[in-house]
């Protein structure tokens, strides 16, 4: 796996149609992020994939756009699941990356990986490797669904209640570029107080989630307090697609509902 | 704009387990005095009735 | 133009978390937690995450300071170091040694830590060592 990805990124580069690629590499027995800028450092090429499937992956759509930001002129590859190609295209949509000069390089996500994230769609449009996998089916939210109120309120409160207030799900998160964060607004969080205001901090979090969450589910995989974040966005998704149709990183160029202003 | 960000929140509360009945939207004019208050007291009757905030209740345990 | 993300542990306490320093042509631009670190598999804490933030911060000490006239002074490594052994060794000799504390940190390493108990008990004769965690 990953011969079809070395040998496209490889063509890029030479060709010099890319500054770099942004993906993952293997150093002494880890997986981090790295900008191949010349074909020699593709020996080391991961797809992030440590004891399990895609175990170490990284928000690398968040670093995109430090290094985009930086130098507007260049154009990059990146490497993409089905999750990071949904949050390129709401990126491009909200004014953080500009289209023309981003290469996605997608990988298919296996089986045992799309289970795992309960992904409708692990796979991205621009595959180039990795398997175009059948989407599985979310079960969290509905075991929540099938609870009744007071139980759903017991359950979350206590949840929440282990928050150690680290920021890593927002800290993490691909698709939070805000400048200024709700979450450190001292009049909706109040501050030196762990957990933090239960459930207000979450709430919030889940709000600012609509319109903007991939499922790329990397949020719960920072939680150091095993906090169920996803059931909570996952169903977000669900609200969003039923009440408005639309559901976040599947159409190029239509915007979410909540992405317009609306002059009366 | 906001009556999209209510809507969703409404149902979140719920999945949150909260009654969502505990949230109404509802535009007024300040022409509409009677409006108002016709509205307001309509839903504090409905609060009363649903009796005090289970989060309150919890907090206090 | 040059990108890297460098694995490092974490300063702050004992647990040793691996992190990654996002590093921009030469800078550190932010932190990452390390996924394949085992002691924290891919989690930080609120310290861990902003790691990246004291590095470049104007308040960072950059020499040694010694307070002069009631100000704090920049000074050299030779003058720091003399008076410092002049002044405790004065201050060991008229009020004996248990006049004199010394607190370490958890962002010290285990080998600095050791040199500073040896320091204390050994050279400044006094059992009077403790350290932030215990606060």
């Amino acid at each position: 796996m990953g011969h079809k990805i070395k040998e496209q990124v490889q063509k890029l580069l030479e060709e010099k149609r890319i500054k770099g690629f942004l993906g993952l590499r293997e150093l002494e027995g880890h997986i981090l992020p790295h900008l191949f800028c010349n074909p020699q450092e593709l020996e080391s090429l991961s797809l992030g994939d440590w004891k399990k499937a895609g175990d170490a992956r990284y928000p690398l759509n968040q670093i995109l756009i430090q290094l985009a930001t930086k130098y507007p002129q260049e154009t990059f590859a990146v490497l993409v699941r089905g999750c990071d190609e949904r949050g390129l295209r709401e990126l491009f949509k909200w004014n953080q990356l500009a289209e023309e000069k981003v290469v996605p390089i997608g990988v298919g996500c296996p089986d045992e990986l799309a289970k795992a994230c309960e992904c409708e769609k692990p796979f991205p449009d621009c595959l180039i490797d990795g398997l175009k996998g059948e989407g599985a089916r979310s079960q969290r939210v509905h075991r929540v669904d099938g609870m009744d109120l007071d139980a759903r309120l017991d359950f979350w409160l206590g949840e929440f209640k282990r928050c150690i207030k680290c920021f890593g799900c927002r800290n993490v998160c691909p698709m939070c570029f805000c400048n200024e964060c709700s979450l450190e607004e001292e009049l909706l969080v109040g501050k030196g107080e762990i957990p933090p205001d239960n459930p207000t901090f979450h709430l919030v979090r889940a709000m600012h989630m609509v319109g903007r969450c991939i499922d790329c589910g990397l949020c719960e995989e920072a939680c150091p307090a095993d906090i169920p974040l996803r059931t909570l966005y996952k169903k977000i998704a669900e609200i969003v697609n039923e009440e408005f149709g639309y559901k976040t990183g599947y159409n190029v160029g239509e915007k979410s509902p909540f992405n317009v202003i609306e002059v009366k | 704009m906001a009556k999209k960000r209510l809507t969703v929140l409404k149902r979140l509360l719920e999945f949150s387990g909260m009654n969502p009945r505990r949230l109404r939207m509802k535009w007024v004019s300040s022409a509409e005095a009677v409006e108002f208050v016709h509205e307001i007291s309509d839903f504090a009757e409905e609060i009363k009735q649903l009796g005090p905030n289970p989060l309150r209740v919890k907090e206090a345990a | 133009m040059e990108f890297q993300t460098v694995l490092t542990t974490c300063p702050y306490c004992g647990c040793g978390c691996g992190l990654l320093l996002e590093v921009l042509d030469g800078k550190v631009i932010g932190t990452l937690p390390s996924k394949t670190s085992p002691v924290n598999e891919g989690r930080l804490c609120v310290k861990g995450w902003t790691v990246h933030e004291f590095i470049m911060s104007p308040s960072r000490l950059t020499r040694p300071l010694v307070r002069r006239d009631e100000v704090l002074k920049g000074t050299s490594w030779e003058e720091a170091l003399d008076l410092s052994a002049k002044r405790l060794k004065e201050i060991k000799e008229k009020y004996g040694p248990d006049s004199i504390a010394v607190l370490t940190s958890a962002k010290c390493t285990n080998e600095e830590n050791y040199l500073l108990q040896k320091f204390t008990r050994a050279v400044l004769g006094t059992n009077n060592i403790d350290h932030c965690a215990r606060l």
